[in-house]
């Protein structure tokens, strides 16, 4: 029994390396990707959430918050995709000759990793409101992390050069 | 003897890639980045040569070989540290979030690996070997697991990994599991078996050479070409959050 165990963990390990070489080949073409924010305010909105609790028998308004959290998870997994990009990108700027530069990629790397942490801790909430539709734990904080973090890649990018300035404006 | 021939062939291709990962570790200068790799492979390419020269003794063999493996475990685990090190070395925010996960990880895995010591059903052969095996054994599972560990860390946390760091832990995770599973395969199976998984230990050490000259020697991709999203759309999603914001 131990043996197999050990022999799964083993199998377990080289499929998880694998994922991770897959990973890392993908996320080098990736980029950017928008985010609706209006449309994730409207999906996180308590007052529409309260509305349709009211209004709809408990199996649909299940059914219809289940829909709604499973929207919201891709919109947060889309926002720590792309704090994610954020972070390499600043990483890269970091070494830049440039003071302010380096300073301002400091800062957006400490945001887009306390954003990352944040959307993991989102995440987790939003589980569990998917698996008890009555909970409410949307994530509020979330939007002005992002918002931040936004007004500090576009800080950055007006310090760089031209070439460098599109990547960090497109969040 | 064709398995023998295949195994001594083997060997030799191992030493040779050893040789070349040597030179791309000294032209790279490696032993700044990589301290412990750096030890950690002068171990195991002295260790190679020197049981391949030893190999018709058979006595000196046998503790060389238990001796240097037992090294060439210590020196993984410090590898494991040092690829943690780098990783979240720009990341204070991450660094004591992730330390303390590593910490509780690893002592599951100490437990896990003693309780494997413990238990473990008899081997079919006995002595000091299957003492050494078993030890190895449990190692390995906590080597194996930490690395799964530094995996999955970094991707919860979407961390960029570089291309030689990356490449030090790829290797090493291979070679890790492909030794814990013939270890524990070893310790079952007879003779005749042992022969078989000299071959695909041999093969997953070769791999981990590969993997590890390839990362080292490949140039880390520049960002930069990348394909991005309207500006219109930018401030759509800038309107978006201000009103957010303000509510």
């Amino acid at each position: 029994m131990i043996t197999l165990i050990v022999i799964a963990l083993a199998l377990g390990a080289v499929g998880l390396f694998y994922m991770a070489v897959r990973a890392r080949r993908r996320r080098a073409g990736e980029t950017v990707r928008p985010v609706d924010l209006k449309a994730f305010r409207t999906l996180v909105d308590r007052d529409d959430e309260m509305f349709l609790k009211e209004r709809l028998p408990r199996s649909s308004f299940s059914r219809i918050k289940r829909q709604r959290v499973a929207v919201t998870m891709r919109y947060v997994g889309r926002i720590a995709n792309n704090a994610s990009l954020v972070m390499g990108l600043g990483e890269a700027a970091r070494q830049s000759p440039d003071l302010e530069v380096a300073q301002t990629a400091m800062q957006i790397v400490n945001l887009a990793t306390q954003l990352r942490l944040q959307c993991i801790m989102a995440l987790a909430k939003l589980s569990m409101e998917y698996a008890v539709p009555s909970l409410q734990l949307t994530p509020a904080l979330l939007a002005p992390e992002y918002q931040k973090l936004r007004e500090n890649v576009v800080r950055l990018g007006k310090l760089q050069s031209p070439t460098m300035a599109p990547l960090p404006i497109a969040i | 003897m064709a398995l023998k021939s295949l195994v001594q062939m083997l060997w030799v291709v191992g030493i040779v890639c050893q040789a070349i990962l040597g030179v791309v570790l000294v032209s790279k200068k490696g032993w700044k980045t990589f301290p412990f790799f750096t030890a950690y492979f002068a171990v195991g390419f002295t260790s190679s040569v020197f049981i391949y020269i030893l190999q018709r003794h058979m006595k000196l063999y046998f503790y060389s070989y238990w001796l240097m493996e037992a090294i060439g475990v210590a020196l993984g685990f410090a590898v494991v540290y040092e690829v943690f090190s780098i990783l979240f070395s720009t990341h204070d925010a991450l660094r004591r979030l992730a330390t303390l996960t590593f910490r509780c990880v690893l002592a599951l895995l100490v437990c896990i690996g003693f309780v494997v010591l413990l238990k473990h059903t008899p081997f079919s052969f006995r002595g000091i070997t299957s003492a050494v095996v078993t030890v190895e054994e449990s190692a390995r599972i906590i080597e194996v697991g930490l690395l799964m560990c530094l995996f999955a860390l970094s991707s919860a946390f979407g961390l960029h990994w570089r291309q030689q760091v990356f490449g030090v832990a790829l290797g090493l995770g291979i070679f890790a599991a492909v030794e814990l599973i013939t270890v524990t395969v070893w310790g079952q199976t007879s003779n005749a078996v042992h022969e078989y998984l000299n071959v695909v230990r041999i093969l997953g050490f070769n791999t981990s050479l590969l993997i590890w000259i390839g990362y080292l020697l490949v140039p880390e991709r520049s960002v930069g070409k990348v394909e991005l999203p309207q500006r219109s759309q930018l401030e759509q999603w800038n309107q978006a959050v201000m009103e957010l914001i303000k509510q």
